[in-house]
């Protein structure tokens, strides 16, 4: 831990400094304001849009975050030649992997939670303006949505870390990790529907549906995270769920962390 | 380059893109619409390229549809939305409810709307049924369903059971149980509309909506009133009076109340009173208010 916590740290210092991340935060801000616009056109549910947009807001920033600050920050040692430096010191290959990812994961929670607190006060402001149209309202799913939309980025990031360890530039990081972002985010919807094509008249060969169910298995299933519905309607979730899928976050983080420090510790540098 | 002749360029560009825009927007509107224009993706489609923004892209559907509506407000014919709309604007509720099926907003703006506005009364009544499976602890979504099969299809069974399932629900006025039972007196359609349209008006907020249904009950009462004078009349001389002053000069009633969409009541052959505003009361005349002659319907009318 005393080797983890430095290069955590720095990691952490360097991802603050970049100036992408005022850039997102700005956009953020500007999501939130527009949510007072957006959800006064709507006639009986303005809390449940409120929500939507807020967390739509939080979890996109979220997204940008790792894709632009977190896969540079993996690749700027590699880039810029610097993780030569680095190497030379007594950390191990594995440490180094896992300090970084550490100190990722403590820049994406601490901006989610200033992103959150952002996103509660733009929700909070529009039901002082329109109480009566916040009938089904819940500030704890509100708070558990975040969280699983913090998870999911910690999540992501650690599939880029593991995209990062084998890839020779940070732009193939980025289109891999956006991939397994569109295809952890739509898989459960196109098991879903290629297991029952009939639905919207569609046919699906036997071959299709195996590839998708393994497919199923190999990427992440993002979508279990993503309860912004629940979160707007305030929808009763069982503790099974949260319990389970909170396992199935850390769980999947870990494989990828590690498959990362595995594949960069045989990695060779030219 | 000198800073006039920057300012000059910089000034006929912003000049030309204004020109542009507003000749685009302009041009756009005379672009055909069709139908083949207005095909709506399956929802089961559009949860796969929403990622993980359903709920936002429902809500964006449901504006997209709301918005197309009042557009057509601009326009000066009589049937303002034709039908092909009303079936793409069906269409765009439908997949924002599928996005989101406990979003209130599509399913109580295409009941105001797909019914009176455009007949789909089938149409509107799959919407109600699929709100009402998902947000279980609604009674206005399965009692507008009852409206709606009383009202408009004539189907005085099937609105007493959805009126049922409206008075099991949480917070459900107690009076929509009594409701179902009345339901089951088919010969007293107008006294049972007029108390639907009093729960209805109970639930609306919008002042624009309240207008028109203040308007709406006015006109059912005074059928109402009417209706009764008529029985009245009937049962001191024996027939149905020929016209509505007969009921003033014969000291059954003092005044005839007024019509609030500026018609005026008559009284048919039959006995039975009506307003020369009827279109008012049953949207564009497409569906027979008797539940009874439903084969008196002009052919190809219904769009069911």
């Amino acid at each position: 831990m005393t080797t983890l916590w430095p290069i955590a740290l720095i990691t952490f210092k360097e991802g603050i400094r970049n100036r992408a991340l005022y850039g997102i935060t700005l956009l953020a801000l500007l999501l939130l304001i527009a949510n007072f616009l957006i959800s006064g056109l709507f006639m009986q549910e303005i809390g449940k849009v409120a929500v939507d947009i807020a967390l739509s807001a939080v979890s996109l920033s979220g997204l940008l975050l790792v894709l632009f600050v977190g896969i540079n920050l993996m690749e700027k040692d590699l880039d810029k030649k610097t993780i030569y430096m680095v190497l030379s010191r007594p950390i191990s290959r594995s440490q180094y992997i896992v300090g970084k990812f550490l100190g990722m994961a403590l820049l994406i929670i601490i901006t989610m939670v200033f992103l959150s607190m952002c996103a509660m006060l733009s929700i909070q402001l529009i039901k002082m303006a329109y109480p009566t149209y916040f009938q089904r309202f819940s500030w704890p799913m509100v708070l558990l949505a975040l969280s699983f939309s913090t998870l999911t980025m910690i999540l992501l990031s650690a599939l880029a870390f593991l995209f990062a360890s084998f890839t020779s530039t940070s732009f193939i990081t980025l289109v891999l990790t956006v991939i397994a972002y569109i295809i952890g985010q739509s898989l459960s919807d196109v098991k879903a529907l290629v297991e029952a094509p009939q639905v919207v008249g569609i046919q699906v060969s036997a071959i299709t549906v195996k590839l998708v169910q393994i497919a199923y298995y190999l990427f992440p299933n993002l979508s279990i995270f993503d309860i912004k519905t629940h979160a707007a309607h305030a929808l009763p979730l069982s503790l099974s769920y949260i319990f389970w899928t909170v396992i199935y976050g850390l769980v999947y983080t870990a494989l990828a962390v590690t498959g990362a420090a595995v594949i960069f510790r045989r990695r060779e540098f030219p | 380059m000198r800073k006039p002749v920057l300012i000059i360029l910089c000034g006929i560009f912003v000049a030309v893109h204004i020109i542009a825009l507003g000749k685009i927007t302009e041009e756009s509107k005379k672009l055909p619409k069709d139908e083949d224009s207005a095909y709506v993706m399956p929802g089961s489609i559009l949860r796969i390229t929403a990622l993980d923004f359903d709920g936002l892209a429902s809500d964006f559907l449901f504006l997209k549809a709301l918005v197309y509506l009042g557009s057509t407000y601009e326009r000066k014919e009589e049937f303002r939305v034709e039908a092909w709309e009303w079936k793409w604007i069906y269409h765009v509720l439908d997949t924002s409810t599928s996005l989101d099926p406990y979003f209130l907003d599509p399913y109580y703006f295409g009941n105001a709307n797909l019914t009176w506005g455009g007949g789909l009364i089938k149409e509107a009544n799959a919407l109600m049924g699929k709100g009402s499976r998902y947000r279980s602890w609604d009674y206005l979504l399965p009692f507008y369903m009852g409206f709606n099969e009383f009202y408009f299809l004539g189907d005085n069974e099937k609105a007493s059971e959805s009126l049922m399932e409206a008075s099991r629900r949480p917070d459900a006025s107690p009076l929509y149980a009594s409701l179902a039972v009345k339901l089951a007196y088919k010969e007293r359609r107008t006294e049972n509309a007029i108390a639907f349209q009093e729960y209805i008006l109970e639930h609306t907020k919008e002042p624009e909506l309240r207008k028109e249904y203040e308007a709406r009950l006015n006109a059912l009462r005074g059928l109402g009133y009417l209706e009764k004078a008529v029985v009245k009349y009937k049962g001191r001389f024996g027939r149905y009076p020929r016209k509505i002053d007969d009921l003033i000069t014969k000291h059954i009633i003092d005044k005839v109340p007024a019509e609030p969409y500026g018609g005026s009541y008559y009284i048919t052959s039959l006995g039975q009173v009506k307003t020369t505003s009827e279109s008012k009361l049953m949207p564009y005349q497409r569906l027979n208010l008797l539940p009874s002659s439903p084969s008196m319907l002009p052919p190809g009318q219904m769009s069911l």
